[in-house]
């Protein structure tokens, strides 16, 4: 992706301020290096595309066969997509996955979705990676610690009320891990797709004052 | 043998539980790569993530959007969202499970890799290898994995995934199988 200077991302934040939304979709599709390979003005090497989604092959892979998968609708970030694109990407990676398997004879393979830069987003398009997996490859090597009880308590507690508020579901003893089982099915209605908006601001709240906890552990935790 | 999260199921009101419906779990595993990751765990017990049920799978992804909503406003900062599949993917329990972790600027988590630059032979050949097999699907069409259908519907099913006939890609399976 093209670096800007200060000046023009000056400029550019200026302009953007004063943009309907509709403008400001039609910016960031113009900006967008995907949505240029959407439009096929940019070639690409696709191994699925459909009404709504199109995977290719990704040049500048974690591992040969990486495959990028995106919705052909310009979203930053996953909370900002309607719930039928979310489906339908996941989906699709199985097949993408299974395709992984078959035709390169990965052993393994990782589904993987990068929501903002801190979580190492590079592109201003959502993407669904599926990267083929081999033993000793050495990618995302994550491992795992012990979590202490009482972090656990916590952060169970920090995240279950926000969590049943976005899913609509109500909490009957709240913070008590102990919980009875919720009747109602977890999905609200989606939204209507319009009031979806094309912010490219990801829909994140700073912690507030009650929630430190999280980020005390999170310290501790090293 | 039990698999660990069949074991973590099968405990009504382990404490581990966040929430539980008909077709899954989300839980606050103890072991993590970092705190305040959160597992979302389908009820049956599906291997690998080519043998999960598309209805399933549909309502894991809209779930793992809800915790990493709920992760972003407790939080900030980012999220990832993983499936490690297959032991080569890093699965370590024989049973699909997708993985919600939050993120911090600078917290040094292996979860980025450096680009390769590969050049135009390289992907052709890879391009190739994709496009013989997906020309041999065509023919001899690959068991597809349980028919997409809304998610509404199967939220009202009884969580009895044992009917849909998988033929698992072999060699995954066993592998994960082979799991402690």
């Amino acid at each position: 992706m093209p670096e800007m200077t200060e000046e023009q991302r000056k400029a550019l934040e200026e302009k953007i301020k004063n943009m309907s939304p509709e403008q400001l979709a039609e910016l960031q599709k113009q900006q967008c290096i995907f949505c240029q390979i959407i439009a096929g003005k940019i070639p690409s090497k696709k191994l699925h595309e459909d009404d709504t989604s199109l995977g290719i092959l990704d040049i500048n892979p974690a591992a040969k066969g990486h495959i990028l998968l995106m919705p052909k609708q310009h979203f930053a970030i996953m909370p900002q997509m309607p719930d039928d694109i979310i489906t339908h990407l996941f989906t699709v990676a199985q097949t993408l996955s299974q395709l992984q398997l078959r035709a390169l004879k990965a052993t393994g393979t990782n589904l993987f979705v990068a929501n903002g830069p801190e979580a190492g987003q590079r592109a201003q398009h959502f993407l669904l990676h599926i990267i083929p997996r081999r033993e000793g490859d050495n990618l995302l090597a994550v491992e795992e610690k012990m979590l202490d009880k009482s972090y656990q308590k916590s952060i169970h507690a920090s995240v279950q009320p926000r969590l049943y508020e976005l899913l609509g579901v109500k909490l009957e003893k709240p913070a008590e891990p102990s919980l009875s089982q919720p009747k109602i099915q977890p999905e609200p209605k989606p939204q209507d797709q319009s009031s979806i908006e094309p912010s490219p601001q990801p829909a994140a709240k700073r912690p507030s004052k009650e929630d430190v906890s999280l980020d005390d552990i999170a310290n501790l935790f090293k | 043998m039990k698999c660990d999260y069949c074991e973590i199921i099968e405990q009504p009101n382990h404490t581990e539980i966040l929430y539980e419906d008909t077709d899954l779990f989300i839980i606050v595993k103890d072991m993590v790569i970092t705190p305040g990751q959160i597992t979302i765990v389908p009820k049956a017990h599906h291997p690998i993530v080519e043998m999960l049920p598309h209805p399933i799978m549909e309502k894991c992804a809209l779930l793992a959007n809800k915790v990493s909503m709920a992760l972003f406003d407790i939080m900030g900062g980012g999220t990832n969202i993983l499936i490690q599949n297959g032991l080569a993917g890093g699965q370590k329990v024989p049973h699909v499970a997708i993985e919600i972790i939050p993120r911090k600027e600078n917290d040094n988590l292996p979860l980025q890799w450096p680009p390769k630059q590969l050049g135009e032979a390289d992907l052709e050949s890879t391009y190739s290898l994709y496009q013989e097999e997906l020309a041999r699907e065509k023919k001899q069409p690959v068991d597809k994995i349980a028919p997409a259908t809304s998610t509404t519907a199967s939220a009202e099913e009884k969580p009895s995934a044992k009917k849909e006939k998988v033929k698992p890609d072999s060699y995954l399976l066993k592998s994960v199988n082979r799991l402690p």
